[in-house]
């Protein structure tokens, strides 16, 4: 893909945010590259929200700039680059979806078409019902697909997929990765951290306004090479003392190590009479728990 | 931006038509007025066609002030209408659609009051009067829907349907729609003559008679519909920077 504009996607300095006394938002800087996709992530209260809504120009920040291919987030130019998806509350239930895509292509210069939308976000059966009564998940689809009305080139997805069912989130997953190879930059937030990591090559997460962590996903994983090994034992047998392990239900044990190699190697030695032996990397939450509690003083 | 502000319109236009629950009152209420109390009190010659005029005006204040202007600014900002926003376009395009659509409503109503004055006093006007009167009524819906949208934006949402009765009900009164201006005492005739509801009446009658319409009462109009979407955009702006900051 050609990139006629050498202006990044996304690029963001030093955002502060105050509301009265309280400080939301305090030094925050972001990058997006086209092709791309960045998790945005964070505790509930963080600050994400008000992040997010500077990025998109709904809200000024007190200092910092926002740039979104080098043009101000809340101008016409910005705005008809990106996509988002609106939140789930207000949308008005007179209206069916196909009327909804109707009314955003016509914004647009170059739209895609509603049938096309329809198929990507499974809307085929909805797609010309009312509203009013959609399910939470029927209702994410439909902000799904209004991100995606313009053929943009930034995204920014919001809980794109509270309350979609697995099959839907797999479907979403699978449109989000080829939006992302043919060059789209992405902005995610989840709570899901397998969607985030199914999704997005880097993420950034804040807590209280501040950034606490920042990186490629390769790069943190690397920075934590601890493996989970899970095994179970016969019943009133536990493992040894320097295996270290916890019970997760009656009969079965984990344990964590950097080498699990050597781990299972002296299992074996020591006549452990263990089954169902597992070895996995540890999940990204895991990981970044462990790093966060690492970095605290 | 003719594409845009059809887009914007059709979305607005929609959303009303599928709540019968609120159009179907809203335009039939001036019209059962006008067949209680307007129909009677000045029969069917010259009086009871300006009676008609009167409650002509009188509907497109009750639908464009009342409930469209009022009503519309209580929809406050929603996640919806922020992400409306974020398309690109142009952002006033969306109020241009609403007072279209509240022009329109106004106007149905309009046509029930002609309807009724017509079945009830036999009141029928030559085709190019009624045309007339259909496009002052259609002129005097604009500054009713902006200083609708006005006070429903700077009051509270409960604050705004008592607000708009207690200036909406003084407004008809002295505007002369339920009084021929000649009847209204000294005091309130002088103050009448600068009411949003008279330049309206007086646009009506004037379309009525097929006379030529006066510059002054078009001003008072004019200054009346920059005044509600003057304090309409600042409350609006008043109110996003409190909803976002």
């Amino acid at each position: 893909m050609i990139h006629s504009q050498p202006q990044p996607p996304l690029r963001a300095r030093g955002l502060t945010k105050s509301f009265g006394a309280v400080r939301a938002v305090n030094g925050v800087d972001l990058d997006l590259a086209p092709g791309e996709a960045l998790g945005f992530l964070g505790p509930n209260g963080a600050g994400k929200s008000t992040v997010l809504s500077i990025l998109m120009g709904l809200r000024p920040a007190d200092t910092g700039e926002v740039a979104l291919f080098g043009h101000a987030p809340d101008s016409a130019a910005a705005r008809a680059l990106f996509g988002a998806t609106p939140q789930s509350a207000g949308f008005p239930e007179q209206i069916t979806p196909r009327e909804l895509l109707v009314y955003a292509a016509a914004h647009h210069r170059a739209p895609r078409p509603a049938g096309d939308l329809a198929e990507a976000f499974g809307l085929g059966r909805l797609i010309d019902r009312h509203m009013a009564g959609f399910s939470g998940g029927e209702v994410r689809r439909v902000a799904l697909a209004l991100a995606f009305v313009g053929n943009p080139r930034l995204v920014f997805l919001d809980e794109p997929t509270t309350g979609l069912d697995t099959a839907a989130q797999e479907g979403f997953q699978q449109v989000a990765r080829d939006y992302v190879r043919q060059g789209g930059a992405l902005v995610l937030t989840s709570h899901h951290w397998d969607e985030i990591e199914a999704v997005c090559d880097r993420l950034t997460m804040i807590d209280r306004g501040e950034p606490v962590l920042d990186g490629t996903i390769d790069a943190i994983r690397a920075r934590t090479r601890v493996n989970r090994v899970t095994f179970a034992l016969p019943d009133g047998r536990h493992p040894p003392a320097w295996l270290a392990a916890g019970a997760t239900t009656p009969g079965h044990w984990q344990a964590e190590s950097a080498d699990s190699d050597a781990l299972i190697r002296r299992m074996v030695a020591d006549g452990v009479p263990f089954t169902a032996l597992a070895v996995r990397p540890l999940d990204l939450k895991d990981i970044i728990t462990r790093i966060r509690n690492e970095a605290r003083p | 931006m003719i594409r845009q502000l059809s887009a914007e319109l059709a979305l607005v236009l929609r959303i009303l038509f599928r709540q019968p629950g609120f159009w179907v009152p809203t335009v039939l209420f001036p019209a059962m007025l006008y067949a209680f109390f307007g129909a009677s009190m000045a029969g069917a010659g010259r009086m009871g066609a300006y009676a008609m005029a009167s409650f002509a005006v009188y509907a497109v204040v009750g639908v464009g002030f009342y409930q469209f202007g009022v009503s519309v600014a209580q929809d406050r900002e929603t996640p919806f209408s922020a992400w409306q926003r974020l398309l690109p376009g142009n952002g006033s395009l969306i109020w241009v659609a609403r007072v279209v659509a509240a022009v329109i409503f106004a106007l149905v109503a309009v046509a029930l009051v002609l309807t009724a004055a017509w079945l009830i006093a036999g009141i029928a006007l030559q085709p190019d009067a009624y045309l007339r009167l259909a496009a002052a009524c259609a002129v005097a819906a604009v500054p009713a829907v902006l200083l609708g949208t006005a006070l429903g934006s700077l009051a509270s949402a409960r604050a705004a349907v008592p607000l708009s009765n207690l200036v909406f009900l003084p407004l008809a009164y002295l505007g002369g729609l339920w009084v021929p201006p000649i009847a209204l005492p000294a005091g309130i005739a002088a103050l009448s003559v600068w009411t949003p509801t008279r330049a309206m009446a007086e646009i009506a009658w004037a379309a009525l008679d097929g006379r030529d319409l006066s510059g002054r009462y078009m001003a008072v109009l004019a200054g009346w519909a920059l005044l509600g979407a003057l304090v309409t955009w600042g409350a609006q702006i008043r109110h996003r920077r409190a909803l976002f900051g």
